[in-house]
């Protein structure tokens, strides 16, 4: 695929230099480095993201307060921070799909769904997403009736855009931790419906 | 890359479609992202990495991975910053072992700190600044051709859409003081042609960009 390279080994090479010269001079320690890994790796995900949707599903002022002031509430569930400061969900309705994207690099909201992965970060993703949603959105297995209007989002300034999916057919009655499986990554990028 | 063509199908594989996909795929990875938040906290570096990416030059960015240009965003950085030379690093990485020395010293304030910084609520907003146009207001995107980093993709230069929303202020990244940023509808018709797919693109733009 398009994201591998011959480079990275030397690439590799030359972080695990930058590294151990950083400690070596006493400048980082390795603690400080773990830290900010292992944050991504155990504490921050899209499962977080997912409990703010499960909630909303549920709950309607909740739900209300979240398509007001993103940021707010998402912090009401304790998530927030670095690139997510300023976050805006937006409702998939039966007349609107919502997809989000970072034609300049990976602008994402690592608070609620953490790092992006590698397809989101694609040349093709990219460069394609705001000129042919469509067209995408079917790769993915997403196919939309005419009559949907797509609405694609290219996060390039500060704010943060998350979205918040349809609830499922036939998940009534179920309580907020149940819905939370039925969330995935996919539905709040917008890459599935 | 906005309306770039030629990249072909955007290929995922497996592991990319759980939640539980691996967050890093390999160590370095994780290492190159987990220098690029500590040396800035650190202050070993000059401005963010993210400028630092885009100068690189273009062959080389697209021959790169993500990582791999994260990476040499924050060499650049460093070597900016006046904290490592670029000889001291070719030297080292011809003798490094797979994994980097650790150390010995720890700093679990610092770690602690930056734990909180990446995961926890700061309810911010923008701050209320002038604004020289409303919501409903009809907007072109100037025609530029900036050098270094900006917030503004080529394929919006030159076409109007409609100003949706008042972001409030937030600085440029040129900038300290907070500027007007706008959400902007255009129709998929005025960026892409009349046989563009129909709907809509929103994008945020600072009023700089504005016209």
């Amino acid at each position: 695929m398009s994201d591998d390279h011959g480079d990275d080994r030397s690439i590799a090479q030359r972080v695990t230099a930058i590294e151990s010269l950083l400690v070596e001079k006493g400048l980082i320690t390795s603690d400080v480095v773990d830290a900010v890994v292992e944050t991504y790796e155990r504490d921050v995900g899209p499962l977080n993201g997912a409990k703010v949707v499960a909630r909303a599903w549920v709950d309607e002022a909740y739900r209300g307060r979240l398509l007001d002031d993103g940021t707010q509430a998402i912090g009401e569930l304790g998530f927030g921070g670095a690139e997510g400061e300023h976050l805006v969900v937006l409702e998939n309705t039966p007349a609107v799909h919502n997809v989000v994207v970072c034609t300049l690099c990976s602008c994402y909201p690592w608070p609620v769904l953490g790092l992006p992965p590698r397809w989101y970060k694609s040349f093709a993703y990219r460069a394609r997403m705001v000129r042919e949603p469509r067209a995408v959105l079917a790769e993915f297995g997403t196919a939309l009736d005419d009559d949907v209007e797509v609405r694609v989002w290219d996060s390039s300034a500060e704010v943060r855009y998350m979205v918040l999916p349809l609830r499922p057919d036939g998940a009534d009655g179920l309580s907020a931790d149940e819905l939370v499986p039925l969330v995935t990554r996919d539905h709040m990028i917008g890459v599935v419906r | 890359m906005g309306g770039m063509h030629g990249f072909g199908p955007v290929i995922r594989d497996p592991s990319e479609r759980a939640l539980d996909e691996p967050t890093f795929h390999e160590s370095w990875e994780a290492r190159t992202f987990g220098l690029a938040v500590a040396t800035s906290a650190k202050g070993l570096r000059t401005g963010s990495s993210r400028p630092a990416i885009e100068r690189i030059e273009p062959a080389t960015y697209l021959a790169s991975s993500y990582y791999g240009r994260w990476a040499q965003g924050v060499e650049a950085a460093l070597v900016a910053g006046g904290t490592l030379t670029s000889e001291e690093i070719d030297l080292r990485a011809a003798t490094v072992e797979r994994r980097p020395t650790r150390s010995q010293a720890t700093d679990p304030k610092l770690a602690a700190a930056i734990r909180g910084f990446l995961n926890r609520p700061v309810p911010t907003s923008g701050e209320p600044v002038a604004a020289a146009f409303d919501v409903g207001d009809r907007v072109t995107v100037r025609r530029m051709a900036p050098i270094g980093h900006h917030r503004c993709p080529r394929y919006v230069r030159g076409v109007t859409g409609t100003v949706e929303r008042n972001n409030g202020g937030w600085p440029h990244p040129d900038a300290d003081e907070p500027e007007a940023v706008y959400r902007v509808r255009f129709d998929m018709r005025d960026l892409w042609g009349d046989d563009a797919e129909p709907g809509a693109l929103y994008i945020d733009l600072w009023e700089r960009y504005l016209s």
